[in-house]
């Protein structure tokens, strides 16, 4: 992007927010459910690819309400949602990622849940968590994703490890006996630096039961028990466990398959990465739960869906979002998409209340944690992603590169 | 970053040719004209004008009144509660260990690409223009062909050449018993990759822009010199050189211009890591305003970086364009 460009893009943002003060909020008055009406709905990668499919059933049920998709890519979702929040165009309905919610809500577009309709018992705790802030609730949580452990079981056989690591000693030693008797390169892949690495690092950090901010909104990254999880995760890098290389766009699966990686957290999609990609290796892994330190526990993530404040259809958004929520609507969307639902009463029935591998996702979820919903998250998140870089790097103490990260996210959190 | 979108003319751009003299000419009898004539050209003006002023002309003074407040998500749907906080953006710039680092990192990508890409753009003019007599239309083609392709298949490529386990590098160097750096992972090795794919990506703009200069060059005046007995070094210091200097200048400008502003290379490959040793100003004016919402912040980055090139191409200009006398 050259300068001109830049220039114009920021600035334009202005442009649009100057123009917004002029319209003023409509609120008022909106659209009856049953009216004839055109809902909007912006929904970010598969979800809104596959969500065409879902609002063409939607709509045969109900024919006075026409359902009208646009798919973003995530790469575009958060610049293009701030820039129709300052146009006052937001969508009827969106899907918010977990990590934009406190953002938006801050910022005065969403419309408030309503908590007679949607009941935070349905759904998982850090999912609901996730669609809060400041104590109010903006978003109904969707799907939720979480991590746990994917590890190969024929290279374990080789390397004599008899179950999955339950504790992150067994871990550590799992990942050094698939190294030294099964000859794999790295013991364990996990993220060395650069953006988002704070991913990798949430499982470390929740199960030795540190946090970055606490639930009363305090940093809290320099705990004794963060600063333990860090240099746990930084000795798999001083030990040549982990690759300590930064490689953007790293796809593990590809090493996985090739027995290079024997070990790795991921999420969800990953399952179907790898039955479609490595078909040779099908049956030769399995997932686990996230091995324990004080708990075990892994970071949730997800997204929920919010109604724009601006919409003159609230009414049929909310029976839109209770469709999709529903635990009927749940069920269906993972037969579509293999999201995990968020809504606990979809995994009574079918697949996800047999099968062994979605048990283990069903109890990681259980105790998932969420970050709390923050303006800056993205920020915030940034400076850990810092700390932990310097850490595996082998340039900083993790007591050290956690102060830093403390006292500059101090000034960040609200 | 691509230079392809600048002034396509490069010989008007710098040339003391008497056109400019006939220009002014015109200008002046359309002065005195019938007001109609006027009417005319401000009519067919209208569009570029209207398109500038919102896209070009707006934006830019909408900047730098951003630039002296501290405008943040918040302010999206609330502009005008924008807090006027003076050059606190400014003075804060320059104290800030990132941008400082940016501004260094992108110093040191202009410093060593600009010569590289010039001194390898020009050698691939001649090269094409003299040496290779057959296929000289498929070479052309090939060193241009970096130029008009889209940074998403660039990055796939070269990822695959830099690759530190399974690249085409690192196999090469394995088969001979070596080892190939890290080069995307590494701190000291980063910025020469991202260095070395930007000059691939952009010899052919110089070459291509060589290559009309040099067909420019009367054959006589390189008889006549090698009549004088010149060998070919003396042809190129003596002839090619000074005869294209209109058109290096040119091409330097435009290349120091397009790397001061690089953002393409750092994003798609490295996302300025790791440490931060591959973070440019434009990088890291993008993550400010769009992933953290900086905006007055990253508006008086987009400041300062405008005051850079404006300086440097202004001291290039006088510079080189000097010598030629």
């Amino acid at each position: 992007m050259n300068r001109a460009v830049a220039t114009g893009s920021i600035a334009l943002t202005l442009a649009s927010a100057l123009t917004l003060t002029a319209c003023g909020g409509s609120g008022g008055a909106g659209v009856a459910a049953d009216a004839k009406q055109t809902l909007t709905v912006w929904a970010m990668g598969t979800e809104g690819e596959k969500l065409g499919d879902v609002a063409k059933e939607y709509e045969k049920a109900h024919s006075n309400i026409k359902v009208k998709i646009t798919p973003i890519g995530w790469d575009v979702a958060h610049q293009k949602l701030v820039a129709a929040a300052a146009a006052g165009k937001l969508p009827d309905v969106m899907q918010m990622g977990g990590s934009y919610l406190g953002e938006f809500a801050d910022m005065g577009v969403l419309e408030p849940v309503d908590t007679k309709t949607f009941r935070e018992g349905d759904f998982f705790p850090a999912a609901w968590q996730q669609g809060s802030y400041d104590g109010k609730t903006y978003g109904v949580p969707w799907y939720v994703d979480t991590r746990v452990l994917f590890y190969r079981t024929d290279l374990a056989a080789k390397a004599g490890i008899k179950k999955a690591p339950a504790t992150m000693a067994e871990l550590r030693s799992a990942a050094e006996a698939y190294q030294n008797k099964a000859d794999t390169k790295w013991g364990l892949s996990i993220q060395p630096g650069g953006l988002d690495t704070v991913q990798s690092f949430y499982q470390f950090l929740y199960s030795a039961g540190g946090a970055i901010i606490d639930d009363n909104g305090k940093a809290v990254v320099n705990s004794d028990a963060a600063v333990k999880a860090l240099e746990n995760y930084g000795s798999y890098f001083d030990k040549g466990l982990s690759e300590k290389s930064v490689r953007p766009g790293y796809d593990v699966t590809k090493d996985f398959n090739s027995g290079a990686v024997p070990m790795f957290f991921g999420g969800p999609w990953i399952t179907n990465l790898l039955d479609e990609n490595y078909p040779d290796i099908k049956g030769k892994w399995a997932v686990a739960p996230v091995p324990a330190d004080e708990a075990s526990v892994s970071m949730a993530g997800g997204s929920s869906l919010a109604v724009s404040a601006d919409s003159d259809h609230k009414a049929a958004a909310k029976e839109l979002v209770s469709y999709l929520t529903g635990a009927k609507g749940q069920a269906d969307w993972f037969e579509r998409t293999n999201d995990l639902p968020a809504n606990t009463a979809a995994w009574k029935t079918g697949e996800l209340a047999t099968d062994p591998t979605m048990q283990v996702w069903r109890k990681q979820m259980d105790t998932a944690r969420a970050t709390p919903s923050q303006p800056k998250l993205t920020e915030i998140t940034s400076k850990v992603d810092t700390a932990i870089e310097s850490v595996t790097q082998g340039k900083s103490s993790a007591k050290a590169a956690l102060d830093k990260a403390q006292s500059e996210i101090e000034s960040l959190v609200q | 970053m691509s230079l392809t979108t600048g002034p396509a003319v490069p010989q008007a751009a710098v040339d003391k040719s008497p056109d400019s003299a006939g220009n002014s000419g015109r200008a002046r009898r359309g002065r005195r004209s019938l007001s109609k004539h006027n009417l005319t050209g401000w009519l067919f003006s209208t569009p570029f004008l209207v398109l500038f002023g919102v896209f070009m002309l707006f934006p830019i003074v909408a900047t730098l009144l951003m630039s002296f407040t501290d405008f943040g998500a918040r302010n999206v749907t609330r502009p005008l509660e924008a807090e006027f906080v003076g050059l606190d953006n400014y003075t804060q710039l320059f104290q800030d260990d990132k941008f400082l680092k940016a501004l260094f990192n992108t110093a040191y990508f202009v410093v060593v690409g600009v010569p590289a890409t010039i001194v390898l753009g020009l050698l691939a003019a001649i090269l094409l223009n003299n040496g290779i007599d057959r296929a000289r239309t498929l070479f052309r083609v090939g060193f241009y062909a970096p130029v008009v392709t889209t940074i998403v298949a660039v990055a796939v490529v070269w990822r695959f050449v830099l690759d530190p386990s399974d690249g085409l590098i690192a196999s090469l160097a394995s088969e001979v018993g070596l080892t190939a750096p890290d080069f995307l992972g590494s701190e000291t090795w980063a910025m020469p990759s991202l260095i070395t794919m930007a000059v691939w990506r952009n010899l052919g703009t110089v070459m291509v822009l060589c290559i009309a200069g040099l067909q420019a060059i009367p054959a006589e005046v390189r008889e006549a010199a090698r009549l004088d007995g010149a060998g070919a070094w003396q042809e190129l210091r003596g002839i090619t050189v000074p005869l294209l200097r209109p058109t290096l200048l040119y091409a330097t400008v435009i290349t120091t211009i397009g790397y001061l502003n690089v953002f393409e290379e750092p994003f798609v490959m490295t996302q300025g890591g790791p440490s931060d040793s591959t973070l440019t100003v434009s990088l890291d004016m993008y993550r400010e305003g769009f992933n953290f919402f900086h905006m007055g912040y990253a508006s008086a980055m987009a400041y300062v970086l405008f005051v850079v090139i404006m300086g440097i191409t202004v001291l290039q200009l006088r510079l080189l364009k000097d010598n030629t006398r």
